[in-house]
């Protein structure tokens, strides 16, 4: 892609007389044209597993219908452990089910994939939802939620998510959290309170604008400092156990430090992989972190939990688009709401900057596409013009936008002078793994909680409900998890779901040597299959191949 | 990418990349695997890509966030190792219950290196952040809490941990502060209020509504 040359652009926009932009005549056409949900080809039907015939993104479907890159004489001779209580993944959810797990008496190990806390809840700057407000109410909170969602979430979850909120927030308090007060001290204030976009009323806790961060430094250091929890740092889940019965009875996994695989036989066990940004799909970038590969995604999908909105996806229209190191990194929606400007290479408004979310990323995909974007080493995006908004209304940068001008900084730009560029960028899930209110779902002794499982959102999220959703599910799953764990392992574990699944993946006529999960993004140049053969895993049957498991 | 305008040493190897490339990118880009040492790649808020690196020409050896550093000729780059799971600073969230009187003994109990500080500044120099974190060790280890601010933004990237001479821990002093503070001392009324009013069921969800229209 190509655009016009930044310095032309930056010409044009100080010529720029800002005037508004023409109306879309046709909304449902710039939809069809540009946005990625609507473009011809970039869904299937799925031909296999337990949502079979329901549609979803085309790269995603490819690696929910992956087949599994062990066998059986894989695990000959891998060390075996066995626990209570196995989670995967060290974000917010995972930690929650940990510290809650462990608190009920559980024998607890928390195993994650790079190091505890690299997670898309460290990133999370916004804030997190609870109706505290003498004005707000969880019936409230419940209601904006369903209707935010488009009407498809389960009552039942969002219920159970709108009531346990408040709760939620007191349980990370008294782990250390702290949150902004909007008046009076620490004893007897009144929080701070933000308004999602969507909602009735303002209801997003926040502690400054890194809410993620020090919800995230404070659970890992609990994690870390809890005697009864074994943490497993860059031990990725690469497979589930079943026994005879398709339950799940545990898990395999990889330590990439020892270069082995390690079977955990576990009376329960809890996903909470989180996102898929990292598989960019439809070519987006992302603004999730390294690991969200949607690894407990396939893994679920393959012993048999049934998935839903699997083709509900956020798009945020303000992703960063230059430089190439912050490529995808969220801008939150504050700067257009405050007012700022979209513009293109021409220095002309193209759309309502306001208008929705899927619209405005289509209007700014058809400005790259058509060759009105800015071009910036090699980068293609439009202006979201801060500069213009700050002389307009003086102030807004130091009192609404302090994120931005943090990334701006980061990026090198005074954001008072320079305008910022701006591409959609894939920012979450809004389906996943169905579950109940106490995250199982529908295979025995697996539960799922955090990004990856679904039904909360329906097809939209709030803001802030993500954040909310970790702490309430993931304490739900750890609780009933735990009290619910037998002491002894299943008497036979192994891949049983393996024979079915590559029965049915041969009947459909899918390939068998589409890996999965992808453990790493495709440009990590990470190959698991060269990694067994070389160092891991004594055997694998098959060959090592050039490059990741794309 | 196109053409090479740069070459950096990272770990030893060498690198051809372009000076708009993050540290991080440059390796991507140079084929070399990458699956540890990154997380939030660019936001520059998880604290895992640690590096030391050192500009052509200068001597000093400076710490820093491989995902936030861009590459620049002569630049030379060695990944920070895992530090040892092995904690010495263990305490738990009931530390300060009892007598809250006595905080300042709680805090030279658990974090006795603190008295011993040089005044150095390592740690201020190693903080990618550029945090007072010299100052916040000072304030705890006189028992003024107010030590908690001066870590607003850490991001537990351990470079001080790593840089002091005493093993003080600065930023998991600086959380210990943080967390026991909280947890023992943050009660904002209205959340205390809804939580009664849940408590004793005068809050309810009626999950049949007809209307979800606002
Ligand atoms: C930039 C950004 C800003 C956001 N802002 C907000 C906000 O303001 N408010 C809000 O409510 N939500 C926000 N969200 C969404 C929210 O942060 C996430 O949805 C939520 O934190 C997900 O938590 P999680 O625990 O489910 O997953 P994560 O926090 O992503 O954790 C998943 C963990 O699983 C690990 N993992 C992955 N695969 C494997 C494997 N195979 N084996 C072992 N471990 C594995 C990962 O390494 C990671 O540690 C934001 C998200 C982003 C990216
Ligand atoms: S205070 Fe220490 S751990 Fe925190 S950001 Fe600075 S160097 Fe990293
Ligand atoms: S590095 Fe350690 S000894 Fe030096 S000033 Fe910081 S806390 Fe004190
Ligand atoms: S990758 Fe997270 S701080 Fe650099």
């Amino acid at each position: 892609m190509t655009g016009i040359d930044h310095r032309l652009a930056l010409e044009r926009l100080l010529a720029s007389d800002h005037a508004a932009p023409n109306p879309i005549d046709d909304v449902e056409a710039l939809l069809k044209a540009h946005h990625p949900d609507y473009r011809e080809g970039s869904l299937v039907s799925l031909a296999v597993g337990a949502n079979r015939g329901s549609e979803c993104p085309t790269a995603l479907a490819a690696r929910l219908q992956s087949n599994a890159r062990i066998e059986d004489a894989d695990l000959a001779g891998a060390p075996v452990v066995d626990t209570e209580v196995l989670i995967i993944g060290g974000g917010g959810a995972g930690c929650a089910a940990a510290l809650t797990a462990a608190e009920a008496g559980g024998r607890v190990i928390l195993a994650t994939k790079l190091r505890i806390g690299d997670s898309n809840t460290v990133m999370a700057e916004g804030g997190i939802q609870a109706a505290v407000g003498e004005d707000d109410s969880i019936q409230r909170h419940f209601e904006d939620t369903l209707r935010a969602g488009h009407g498809c979430a389960d009552r039942r979850l969002v219920a159970c998510l709108a009531s346990s909120a408040p709760d939620s927030i007191r349980w990370l308090i008294d782990r250390g959290m702290r949150f902004d007060l909007a008046e009076g001290g620490a004893i007897g204030g009144k929080l701070l309170r933000k308004k999602p976009g969507g909602a009735t009323r303002a209801r997003i806790l926040s502690f400054k604008d890194y809410t993620g961060l020090e919800m995230m430094r404070v659970l890992r250091e609990a994690v870390e400092l809890d005697e009864r929890i074994r943490l497993w740092n860059r031990c990725p889940l690469v497979e589930l156990l079943s026994d005879e019965a398709g339950h799940c009875v545990g898990a395999v996994l990889y330590d990439l430090a020892l270069h082995s695989f390690v079977l955990v036989r576990a009376s329960r066990v809890i996903l909470a992989t989180g996102g898929v940004g990292r598989l960019h799909l439809n070519d987006f970038p992302t603004s999730n972190h390294y690991g969200a590969t949607a690894d407990g995604l396939v893994l679920a999908y393959r012993i048999g939990a049934a998935l839903r909105e699997l083709d509900s996806f956020q798009y945020h229209p303000t992703g960063v688009a230059w430089p190439s190191f912050r490529l995808g990194g969220l801008i939150s929606e504050a700067a257009r709401s405050a007012g700022a400007h979209l513009l293109n290479g021409l220095g002309e408004r193209f759309v309502d900057e306001l208008a929705a979310r899927d619209v405005v990323s289509a209007a700014i995909l058809r400005e790259c596409a058509e060759g009105r974007g800015i071009e910036r080493e090699g980068m293609v995006g439009v202006f979201l013009d801060i500069p213009e908004l700050e002389r307009r209304q003086p102030g807004t940068l130091a009192q609404r936008l302090v994120s931005l001008g943090h990334l701006a900084r980061q990026c090198g730009i005074d954001p008072s002078r320079e305008p910022m560029m701006v591409r959609p960028t894939l920012h979450y899930q809004n389906g996943g793994v169905v579950i109940d209110e106490n995250g199982t779902t529908s295979v025995p002794g697996l539960y799922c909680t955090g990004e990856l499982s679904g039904g909360i959102h329906g097809r939209n999220r709030m803001m802030g409900n993500a954040l909310q959703e970790i702490i309430t599910f993931g304490r739900r799953a750890g609780l009933h998890a735990a009290r619910s764990a037998s002491r002894h392992p299943a008497p036979k574990v192994g891949l049983f779901h393996l024979h079915g699944w590559r029965r049915q993946l041969v009947a459909a006529g899918m390939p068998l040597d589409r890996f999965g999960p992808d453990l790493f993004p495709s440009y990590a140049n990470f190959d698991f299959g060269h990694e067994l053969a070389l160092r891991g895993g004594k055997r694998t049957m098959y060959a090592p191949r050039a490059r990741g498991v794309e | 990418m196109q053409t090479s305008q740069v070459r950096i040493t990272v770990n030893g190897c060498v690198i051809d990349t372009e000076p708009t490339r993050s540290i991080l990118e440059a390796m991507i880009d140079a084929g070399e695997t990458l699956i540890d040492g990154v997380g939030c790649m660019g936001q520059g808020v998880c604290g895992s890509c640690r590096v030391l690196v050192r500009r052509q020409g200068e001597s000093e050896v400076l710490s820093a966030l491989a995902c936030e550093t861009r590459a620049c000729e002569g630049l030379q780059v060695a990944f920070l190792d895992h530090l040892p799971m092995h904690r010495h600073h263990v305490y738990a969230m009931d530390d300060w219950n009892g007598d809250s009187w006595r905080i300042l003994e709680r805090i030279n109990a658990t974090f006795p290196e603190a008295q011993h500080c040089r005044h150095c500044g390592g740690c201020d120099s190693a903080c990618p952040k550029h945090l007072e974190v010299h100052k916040g060790v000072m304030l705890a280890a006189a028992g003024d809490l107010s030590a908690a601010d001066c870590f607003d933004e850490c991001i537990m990237c351990d470079l001080c941990t790593i840089a002091c001479p005493e093993l003080i821990s600065p930023n998991h002093l600086g959380l210990y502060v943080r967390r026991l503070s909280t947890a023992i001392g943050f009660r904002p009324a209205d959340l205390v209020l809804r939580l009664h009013q849940i408590e004793r069921g005068e809050m309810v969800i009626d999950q049949d509504v007809a209307s979800t229209q606002p």
